[in-house]
């Protein structure tokens, strides 16, 4: 590498090298594209520390989201700002527990608007630990935006617009099996079965994500069976070990965390979505409502609604079992905020 | 900052424009570049600039009162404070929590119970680095090898300048504040050039360190399995290159900054898996690193002025503190007494055996130093002896059993490029890029650096840290 007086032709190279980097870079472009893949945003922990930068100053009406995937599907933005004209702040996290969520706005602001906590009940009544990999899915979260830097910040919100309109840019910290950044590509290579998890279910991306991590079904899952049992069998194999949860230690813990945040005027609701199909037979086993969901209720005194007790929010199908399409995702939040705004848990809007 | 991010590609376009715009003169491009190092900095962790600024005017004065003074005494006190605070910020900063783990277990060892707060020190990024290049200049001046710079700004831009700051190359100061003596600017090819290499360094980062070899290394150093012989070696490997491509990526990445601004660092890497022996892989891995330790440790323990004995101690010494400055663990100590252990051998054996070394003997004992350095490495990834224990038990027992953790594409993978590594750091022995590029011509170039491009585009990573800016 050291620097020579041999005549390189740089300045030919420059030009060569530009051309053919533009080439390949729009041939890459089109090659997704006329795949159906389009510009999306990642659910990454940029993302997510940008919008818990949010809850930092809030207003008195706001609301904050906190849950796993299912408040991440099931809550739609746009239909809640609509009815309420407030646009709640999502911090659900596919995957991931909330409560240590609960823990740090309650612990690390003064947050003390309205809180609206997913109940997963697989994820949410596991056992209270910080290994345990629903747990640290936040927490790693939380703790990146506790350090995230200046440089961070600055890469993120110049990584926006590439995002929002290059498709070959799609990639996520989920690592889904249809991710196409270069090592996706080559992780998703596989040359017959060494270590056994060859032979786990591809787990394919089924979502699509905007600024404020508003979350909708991807239409081809809502729509296209095939595509939805790629991911029902991605819950069976995920969960073929699910054993019955702990009880009263998520209860507990959370029952302390729920006392300080209503004590400081706070307002928290608990969410049980629908789930169907193996979910459904999986979380009545493991987690009966009466030894847990009731019991979260009457420790913390906590209003809870549980989409069973509600004619407005049963009935839903969830395509792959877990998770609302688009379309029932609007209309579950209409319903959800309607009884919200009956219960008088959510101020009467003034201009709607 | 880091080189491969968005910020720093807007960040180096807004220097370029206002140090190659008319707007400034050259003690105010200076004031700029150094600003803009300190934004560099600063975008990571703020107060921690302030570490920076106290090193800098502690050694600022006391290279100018070395200088100035005649007395010894005085010239030794000054030469002291220097060193008392950059080694001072060294003890506590990276070596705090380390020492007080050390004086724990030893307290307990003795039979008393300890248990004090875990003090939480920050480790300010690239502190080895700039700590280390403003002792050389002090160290230079006392020595009377370098006049002080000649201006604070100088001197200030020599600490702070961001292409080498925060990891190397360890610029020493006779070598890079010359340069800020006069107007600098690069010819229109040395701009291309310092291009193609920033280039080179961020395809070493991102492409190679980061998407072909890290994901193995992690699966391999993570497992917390006995694992089997391929695996054990598949990571090891790994590890190996994303290390190199890792470090080396920044130099280079550093080195074609710096060109296109028209300044010159100095090689860091050159090629040093294609090292015959030991001797020579410490001439060719992080030479600004082995030249400094070489010449201000080994050479003023004695070096080889006193005798077999007392160079051997000086050597072992010197690599247990290089070891040591790479991390504050007793495995990084350790990955220091196996090279200090490999070079002894290796000198004893070469006073035994004289032989010439022609290409296919040269080959096989380059295949021998590669495969021990990579022994060397699993200390210094592995995250206790434990681990690493478990990794070199795989490595020399492990056929045909235990845990398999990569798949035969991952496998594959790791085993051909590794080769294909080891074989083009042999070639490159006797080459430079610069005689690849203008042998292979602007066609061949083009389509290459354009590749490069491409697969940087299509890896985009998420910005991850340079291994090396923890040390």
């Amino acid at each position: 590498m050291s620097r020579t007086d041999t005549p390189l032709h740089l300045q030919k190279t420059l030009w060569i090298t530009i051309l053919f980097s533009l080439i390949s870079v729009v041939s890459w472009e089109f090659f997704w594209r006329s795949r159906g893949r389009i510009p999306d945003l990642p659910d990454d922990k940029f993302l997510w520390a940008q919008t818990r930068a949010k809850v930092e100053n809030p207003d008195a009406s706001s609301v904050v989201i906190i849950g796993s995937s299912r408040t991440l599907f099931n809550l739609q933005i746009p239909e809640w700002q609509k009815m309420t004209g407030v646009k709640p702040i999502q911090l659900s996290t596919a995957g991931g527990n909330p409560i240590p969520v609960l823990e740090d706005i309650i612990e690390h602001t003064n947050y003390a608007g309205t809180l609206i906590v997913g109940v997963t009940p697989g994820i949410f009544f596991s056992k209270i630990s910080k290994d345990s990999r629903s747990w640290s899915r936040t927490q790693k979260r939380i703790d990146f935006y506790h350090k995230r830097t200046y440089a961070d910040r600055l890469n993120h919100f110049l990584s926006i617009p590439l995002q929002n309109n290059l498709a070959f840019l799609t990639a996520s910290e989920n690592e889904w099996a249809d991710d196409i950044d270069l090592k996706s590509l080559l992780r998703a290579t596989k040359w017959g079965v060494r270590t056994g998890k060859e032979n786990d279910p591809p787990f394919n991306s089924f979502q699509y994500l905007d600024i404020d991590r508003n979350t909708r079904m991807s239409n081809r899952c809502a729509h296209d069976t095939a595509f939805a049992n790629t991911v029902k069998r991605v819950w069976q194999s995920h969960n073929k070990k699910a054993k019955k949860s702990p009880k009263d230690e998520a209860v507990l813990y959370v029952s302390n965390l729920v006392k300080k945040f209503k004590d400081r005027g706070g307002n928290i609701v608990f969410l049980r979505s629908p789930s169907t199909g193996f979910y459904k037979e999986q979380e009545a086993k493991n987690q009966p409502r009466e030894e847990f969901w009731d019991v979260l209720l009457e420790k913390t005194g906590v209003k809870g609604y549980h989409y069973d007790d509600y004619e407005s929010l049963k009935n839903f199908d969830c395509p792959e079992w877990s998770h609302l399409s688009g379309e029932d995702a609007d209309k579950f939040t209409n319903a959800f905020v309607t009884l919200l705004l009956k219960d008088n848990v959510l101020p009467q809007p003034q201009n709607h | 900052m880091v080189f491969n991010s968005l910020g720093f590609i807007v960040f180096f376009a807004v220097i370029l424009v206002l140090y190659y715009g008319p707007f400034l003169g050259w003690v105010n491009k200076k004031r700029m570049l150094l600003f803009s190092s300190y934004v560099f900095y600063g975008l990571w962790n703020p107060p921690l600039i302030i570490l920076l600024w106290i090193s800098t005017m502690v050694d600022w004065i006391a290279g100018n009162k070395i200088y100035h003074e005649t007395k010894p005494n005085r010239r030794k006190f000054w030469l002291w404070v220097s060193m008392v605070v950059n080694l001072g910020f060294l003890a506590f900063f990276k070596y705090g929590n380390f020492l007080l783990e050390n004086f724990i277990s030893f307290v307990n060892l003795a039979g008393f119970s300890y248990e004090p707060l875990p003090m939480n020190i920050i480790l300010p990024m690239g502190i080895s680095f700039y700590t280390f290049q403003t002792m050389s200049y002090t160290i230079d001046v006392y020595q009377r090898k370098l006049e002080p710079a000649r201006t604070f700004l100088d001197f200030a831009l020599y600490v702070t300048f961001f292409p080498q700051l925060v990891a190397g190359p360890i610029v020493r100061a006779g070598d890079l504040i010359t340069q800020f003596y006069e107007e600098k600017k690069a010819t229109v090819d040395l701009f291309i050039w310092g291009l193609f290499l920033l280039t080179l360094g961020l395809f070493e980062k991102i492409v190679m360190a980061d998407t072909m070899f890290s994901g193995a290394a992690d699966a391999v150093f993570n497992a917390d399995k006995n694992l089997n012989f391929w695996d054990a070696w598949a990571g090891v490997l790994a590890f190996s290159a994303q290390i190199f491509f890792d470090f080396a990526g920044y130099s280079t990445c550093a080195i074609g900054i710096s060109y296109m601004l028209g300044f010159t660092l100095t090689d860091n890497f050159l090629y040093p898996y294609g090292s015959i022996g030991f001797s020579e892989f410490w001439r060719r891995w992080h030479i600004s690193l082995s030249s400094w330790l070489r010449d201000y440790l080994y050479i003023p323990l004695g070096g080889n002025r006193f005798g077999l004995t007392r160079m051997y101690v000086a050597l072992m010494l010197t690599m247990l503190l290089g070891g040591l400055w790479h991390g504050a663990a007793w495995t990084f100590v350790f990955w220091g007494f196996l090279h200090g252990t490999y070079l002894i051998i290796e000198r004893i054996l070469k006073g035994r055996f004289r032989f010439e070394i022609n290409w296919w003997n040269g080959l096989l004992l380059a295949g021998l130093t590669f495969i021990l350095v990579n022994f060397t490495w699993v200390f210094f990834r592995a995250e206790d002896f434990g681990t690493a224990w478990n990794i070199i038990t795989a490595m020399v027992t492990g056929f045909g059993e235990g845990e398999k953790v990569l798949g035969y594409f991952d496998l594959t993978k790791v085993f051909v490029l590794s080769g294909i590594l080891f074989l083009t750091h042999y070639y490159m022995r006797h080459h430079t890029v610069r005689m690849v590029t203008s042998s292979a011509g602007p066609w061949i170039t083009g389509i290459a650096w354009a590749t490069m491009v491409f697969l940087i585009c299509i890896s985009h990573g998420q910005g991850e840290q340079f291994i090396y800016f923890q040390f």
